[in-house]
C-alpha cells in the first residue's frame, strides 16, 4: 500500500493534466458540433445535410470515447475488463441496423398501400409564427 | 498505464481480502428465524426460496394449463365445480372466453418468467455458483436477498391480478399492443394489464440484481486455482445466462415504459389507425405495433436461452458425472454456449416473419437463425459422445438429463422448420409452434430443472429424494410430454391455429376433437404426476433417507467437498484450492479425481 | 515494470483467488449495471430512430428549441440554451473526476469541494431542464400533444414530443438519482465514513454513474437537438 501511495503522488500532476486535457477536447468537440449545427441551418441540399449529420454522429462517438476512456477511467483498466465492456456493445450494430431498416421499410409500405395517408402528410399547414400573428391580428 | 495496473493489483487484492474477512466474522452472529429463513443472505437459503416460490408458480401455471385444456378437450361438457372455484369466469361450469384467454396468458407469463427464469436460474445460479467456484457467498449477499424479494413481490402483484374485477391480462404473454395498450380493448387490458406490467417491471429489477451478482461472483470470487477453463460447465452456462439477462431485460424494460405511456399518457408509440367497437376511432396516429414486437423480442429471444442454458449446463455436468466419463469437448461446449449467447441477440425477428416485417430483413434473420443449429448440434453430439461407452448409472437425475437431450433434439429440429420465413407463412400461429417451443424450451428446461433438483437435493437438504418415485415421475413425464406435444405437430401442419377458444365450431378442425381430448387427458395425468414429485420433494426434506457421505455421486466438483449440511460460509476452514478441471472421471484407472486433488507426478495429461 | 505486468499478469490474473480485472466486485457490478443501462437508453433512442425513419416528416429541432430564459419575446436563439446545459454537464463531470482523483489520494477536503461542485452542476442541469420543459409545455407541447410543424411545413404527428419528453425525462430521472447519490457520498465523506474504511472506492462508483449520465446526455443531445 505504501509504495502505491508513492506512485500515485508521482502520477498526480500527470493525471490532473490529463483530466484538463480531456476537458478541453470534449469542449472543442462540442463546439465543433455546435458550429456544424448552426451551419446546417442555412443549408438546403439534402446530401450536404446528411453529410453534416453523419459528421456530427462521428463527433458524438468521439466524445463518448473520451468520456468512457478517460473520465470513467476505462483506458487505464486491465485489457480484459475493457474487452468485456466494449465487445458486448458491438451488439448495438445489428440492433441499430435492423431497427432503422425496419422503420424505413414500414414508412415505404405505408406510403405505398395507404396513399390517402401519404397525401395527408404532404399538405402544408400555416407555420407557427403565421398562426401566432394571425391570432394577434384577430385580437 | 502498466504502473497503475501493478499498483491496483496490490491495492484491491488487499481490499478484497478485507471484505472477505468481514464476511466470515459476520457469519458467527447468532441467527434468528427471520434472518435464517426469511430475510436470509445465505445464498443456499435464497436458492431454496427461489426454488420453492418457483414450485408454487409452477403448480399455478400447470393448473391453469389443465383448466384451459379442459376447455379444449371437452368444449361441450360442463363442470359445475369450475363455477365453484372460478365464479363468474366459469358460469354454468363452462370456462368463458375471457377466462380462457386470461388463463393462457397467465400460464405463459408465469412459466416463462417466474418458473423457468427465476425458478431455474434463480435457484441454481444462487445455489451452485458460490459452491462450485469456491466462494463463501455471492459477491453481494444483500443484493442477492433483494433479488429474491423483488421476485417475490412481482409474484404477489401477478397473483393479485387474478383477483381483480376485470380479470388478469388476457392478450397473450407477449403483451402485444393494441390489446395491451388500450384499456378498452378487452376486460383484461384494464387493471389486469396494469398489474401485469408492474409485476414484470419488478421482475426485471429482480433479474438484474441477480444477474449482476452472478457475473461478479463468477469473475471475481473464484477460489485459488479455479481458472475459467477449470469451471464446471454449469457455471459457464449460468454465467452466460446472467450476461444474456443483464443485456436484454433492459430493452424489454424500455419497451414497457413506452407501453405505459401509451396506456396512460396519450402517446402513440405503438398505436395507429385503431377503431374500437363502442368507443370509435382513436386519435392515436403513426405509431407502429411492430416496434413493440421488435423491442419485446429483443428480450424475448435471449429469454429463450436464459431458460435453456442453465438446463444445458446442469445436464452436461450430470451426464458426465453419471456416465463416469469426462465431458466430451469441454472447450467446444463453452464455445458453443458463447456462440449461442451471441446469436441469441441477433435473431429476434424470426418471431415476427408474418407481422409485416420487411421480407428482405426477414431473410437475413432466417440466415442468422439457422446458424444457431451449428452450436446446438455441437452440444448434442458432445452429450451423445459423453454417454458413448460410458459406465452409466441410471439415477433419476441421469434419466432426466438424458430425457433433456432427447427433448432438445426432437424440439430443436422443428426449430429449423420454423426458422425459415417461407415455411413460417404456413406454420406461424399454429399448434406446430406450440409443440416446438413447449418441447425444446418448456419441457426440456423443466427436465433440466428436475435433473438438477434430483442431483443436488442431497446437497440442499442432506437427504435423498425417493428413487422409485423419481423413476415413476420420469417415465410418466417423458411419455406424457411426447404424447401431448407430438400430436400437436400434426394438428399444426394441418393448419390448426393456436389461441382459439373452441375448435368444435370450425368445420376444418372438428376432426381433431378426439385428438384434443386425448391431449387434454394426458396433460391432466402429467400434471398429477408433478404433484407426486412435489410430495416426494417435501416429504424427503424432512423424512428422506439421510446422507451419510459428503460426496454421494462420487463427483469431482467443489460443492461435494463441503460438509453434508454446510453453514453460511460453506467451508468450515479454508476454502480448498483447485488443481484440475472438473471432469477427471475414469482417469488413469481411477474412478474420479476431485478438483482439490493436486496433480500427481505420474498422471497423464488430458 | 511494464514487462512484468505483460508477461506475468495474464496467467495469474485468471488463475482464481483474485479478481482477474484487479477491481473489487462493486466496481465490476457498477460497470455491468451501466452496460445494462446503456441498453435501456439504447433501446429508447433506437425506438426513437425507428419511429423517425418510419415518419414522412419530422419537426426541425432548431425551430423548437430556440428559446432562452429571460430573453425577450421574438428572439430566436437555437442551440444556445442546450449548449449551456451540455457544458454544465461536462463541467460537473470534470469536477466529479477530480473528486474521484482526490479520493484516491485520500484528500478529504478536495473530495468535499469537488462533490459539492458536482452536486451544484447536477442541480443546475436539472433546473435548466425544468425550465425547458416548462417552456415547451407552455407552448402546448406535452405527451400526446405536439404544436410544432414538420420541417417541410406539413402537420406533424405527436412522436417528436412523445419521445422528447420520455427520453429526456428518463435521463433527467437518472441525473436526479445521480445528484441524490452524490449527496449521500458527500454526507458519508463529511462523517468520515471513507476515512474509517481507508479508501474512497464508493466515490469512484458514484463517479462512474455520474459520467454515464453525462455520456447518455451526449447521445440525447445529438439525437434530439442536433440531427
Amino acid at each position: 500500500m505504501a509504495h502505491s501511495a508513492d506512485a500515485l503522488h508521482h502520477d498526480d500532476s500527470a493525471t490532473v493534466k490529463e483530466i484538463w486535457k480531456v476537458t478541453g477536447i470534449l469542449s472543442l468537440l462540442t463546439i465543433v458540433e455546435l458550429i456544424l449545427g448552426f451551419w446546417m441551418m442555412g443549408i438546403s441540399s439534402t446530401g450536404m445535410i446528411m453529410t453534416i449529420k453523419g459528421s456530427i454522429v462521428i463527433l458524438m462517438i468521439a466524445k463518448a470515447f473520451y468520456i468512457v476512456a478517460y473520465f470513467m477511467h476505462l483506458k487505464h483498466e486491465v485489457k480484459n475488463l475493457i474487452m468485456t465492456i466494449v465487445v458486448p456493445l458491438a451488439l448495438f450494430i445489428w440492433f441499430i441496423i435492423a431497427f432503422l431498416y425496419e422503420g424505413n421499410s414500414y414508412k415505404d409500405l405505408k406510403n405505398r398501400y395507404d396513399p390517402y395517408k401519404k397525401q395527408q402528410t404532404e399538405i402544408k399547414v400555416q407555420k407557427n409564427e403565421e398562426v401566432k400573428e394571425s391570432k394577434k391580428s384577430a385580437e | 498505464m502498466s504502473n497503475e495496473v501493478v499498483l491496483d493489483s496490490h491495492g484491491s487484492a488487499s481490499i478484497a481480502h478485507e471484505v472477505h474477512h468481514g464476511h466470515d466474522a459476520h457469519h458467527e452472529h447468532h441467527e434468528t428465524f427471520i434472518s435464517k429463513y426469511v430475510f436470509s443472505m445465505d445464498h443456499k437459503m435464497i436458492a431454496k426460496q427461489f426454488l420453492i416460490t418457483g414450485m408454487f408458480w409452477a403448480v399455478m401455471g400447470g393448473l391453469m394449463s389443465v383448466l384451459f385444456r379442459l376447455q379444449l378437450g371437452y368444449p361441450d361438457a360442463t363442470f359445475p365445480w369450475l363455477e365453484d372455484i372460478l365464479g363468474k369466469w366459469a358460469k354454468g361450469g363452462h370456462i368463458s372466453a375471457e377466462a380462457y384467454y386470461a388463463l393462457v396468458t397467465t400460464h405463459g407469463t408465469v412459466l416463462v418468467f417466474f418458473v423457468l427464469t427465476a425458478g431455474l436460474s434463480g435457484t441454481f445460479a444462487n445455489f451452485l455458483i458460490p459452491l462450485q467456484v469456491g466462494a463463501r457467498d455471492m459477491a453481494s449477499p444483500f443484493m442477492n436477498m433483494l433479488s429474491f424479494w423483488f421476485f417475490f413481490i412481482a409474484g404477489l402483484v401477478m397473483l393479485s391480478s387474478i383477483f381483480v374485477e376485470t380479470g388478469p391480462f388476457s392478450g397473450g404473454w407477449t403483451a402485444y399492443p393494441p390489446l395491451s395498450a388500450l384499456g378498452s380493448a378487452s376486460p383484461g387490458s384494464k387493471t389486469g394489464m396494469d398489474l401485469w406490467i408492474v409485476s414484470m417491471a419488478l421482475f426485471v429489477v429482480s433479474s438484474l440484481l441477480g444477474g449482476l451478482n452472478y457475473i461478479a461472483t463468477v469473475l471475481n470470487m473464484r477460489t485459488k486455482g479455479m481458472s475459467m477453463t477449470r469451471l464446471p460447465l454449469t457455471i459457464w452456462a449460468l454465467f452466460f445466462t446472467a450476461v444474456l439477462g443483464v443485456l436484454s431485460f433492459p430493452v424489454l424494460f424500455s419497451g414497457f415504459i413506452l407501453l405505459i405511456f401509451d396506456r396512460n399518457f396519450g402517446t402513440s408509440f405503438y398505436l395507429s389507425d385503431i377503431f374500437v367497437n363502442g368507443v370509435g376511432a382513436l386519435p392515436n396516429e403513426g405509431g407502429s405495433a411492430i416496434l413493440y414486437q421488435h423491442l419485446f423480442w429483443f428480450l424475448g429471444h435471449p429469454e429463450v436461452y436464459i431458460i435453456l442454458l442453465p438446463a444445458m449446463g446442469m445436464v452436461s455436468e450430470i451426464l458426465s458425472t453419471n456416465a463416469r466419463k469426462p465431458i466430451f469437448g469441454y472447450m467446444a461446449m463453452i464455445g458453443s454456449m458463447f456462440a449461442i449467447a451471441i446469436l441469441a441477440f441477433l435473431v429476434w425477428a424470426h418471431h415476427m416473419f408474418v407481422t409485416g416485417l420487411n421480407p428482405f430483413l426477414g431473410s437475413i434473420f432466417v440466415l442468422l437463425t439457422l446458424l444457431i443449429a451449428v452450436p446446438s448440434a455441437i452440444k448434442v453430439f458432445n452429450w451423445l459422445t459423453t454417454l458413448w461407452r460410458g459406465n452409466i448409472r441410471f439415477t433419476p437425475a441421469m434419466m432426466f438429463a438424458i430425457g433433456f437431450v432427447s427433448l432438445f433434439i426432437s424440439g430443436g429440429l422443428t426449430g429449423i422448420w420454423l426458422g425459415n420465413s417461407a415455411l413460417d407463412i404456413h406454420l406461424h400461429d399454429t399448434y406446430f409452434v406450440i409443440a416446438h417451443f413447449h418441447i425444446v424450451m418448456g419441457v426440456a428446461s423443466m427436465f433440466g430443472m428436475f435433473a438438477g433438483i434430483y442431483h443436488w437435493f442431497p446437497k440442499m437438504y442432506g437427504r435423498y429424494l425417493n428413487n422409485t418415485l423419481g423413476y415413476v415421475h420420469f417415465w410418466i413425464t417423458i411419455t406424457g410430454a411426447y404424447l401431448i406435444f407430438w400430436p400437436m405437430h400434426y394438428e399444426g401442419l394441418a393448419g390448426m391455429p393456436r389461441r382459439y377458444y373452441d375448435y368444435s365450431i370450425w368445420e376444418s378442425f372438428k376432426q381433431f376433437s378426439d385428438l384434443n381430448r386425448f391431449i387434454s387427458t394426458v396433460a391432466m395425468i402429467v400434471f398429477a404426476t408433478q404433484l407426486l414429485f412435489l410430495a416426494n420433494f417435501f416429504y424427503s426434506i424432512f423424512k428422506g433417507r439421510k446422507l451419510m457421505v459428503k460426496n454421494p455421486w462420487d463427483s469431482t466438483t467443489l460443492e461435494w467437498t463441503t460438509p453434508i449440511k454446510p453453514g453460511h460460509g460453506n467451508w468450515p476452514g479454508e476454502i480448498p484450492e483447485v488443481y484440475r478441471w472438473a471432469y477427471d472421471y475414469g482417469k488413469d484407472g481411477r474412478d474420479f479425481i476431485s478438483q482439490t486433488t493436486p496433480v500427481g507426478a505420474d498422471e497423464s495429461v488430458h | 515494470m511494464s514487462t512484468i505486468t505483460t508477461t506475468v499478469a495474464p496467467t495469474k490474473l485468471w488463475g482464481g483467488g483474485k479478481s482477474p480485472f484487479n477491481v473489487e466486485y462493486g466496481k465490476l457490478m457498477m460497470w455491468y449495471f451501466l452496460m445494462s443501462d446503456a441498453f435501456t437508453f439504447g433501446a429508447f433512442l433506437i425506438a426513437y430512430g425507428t419511429t423517425r425513419f418510419a415518419s414522412n416528416g419530422w419537426p426541425n429541432p432548431n425551430e423548437v428549441f430556440r428559446s432562452f430564459p429571460f430573453a425577450p419575446e421574438g428572439v430566436h436563439a437555437p442551440l444556445v440554451f442546450v449548449s449551456v446545459m451540455t457544458f454544465i454537464l461536462i463541467i460537473s463531470s470534470v469536477t466529479m473526476v477530480l473528486a474521484v482523483h482526490a479520493g484516491k489520494k485520500m484528500d478529504k477536503q478536495a473530495v468535499v469541494k469537488n462533490l459539492i461542485l458536482t452536486i451544484i452542476g447536477g442541480i443546475a442541469f436539472l433546473s435548466c431542464q425544468a425550465w425547458e420543459w416548462n417552456h415547451l409545455h407552455n407552448e402546448g407541447a406535452w405527451w400526446g400533444a405536439n404544436p410544432f410543424l414538420n420541417a417541410d411545413g406539413s402537420q406533424s404527428l405527436n412522436h417528436f414530443t412523445n419521445f422528447f419528453f420520455t427520453i429526456t425525462g428518463f435521463h433527467g430521472f437518472h441525473v436526479l438519482s445521480g445528484v441524490v447519490i452524490n449527496i449521500v457520498m458527500l454526507i458519508m465523506t463529511l462523517t468520515d465514513k471513507f476515512e474509517q474504511r481507508g479508501h474512497y472506492l464508493m466515490i469512484e462508483k458514484a463517479g462512474l454513474y455520474w459520467h454515464f449520465v453525462d455520456l447518455v446526455w451526449v447521445f440525447v443531445f445529438t439525437c434530439f437537438y442536433l440531427i
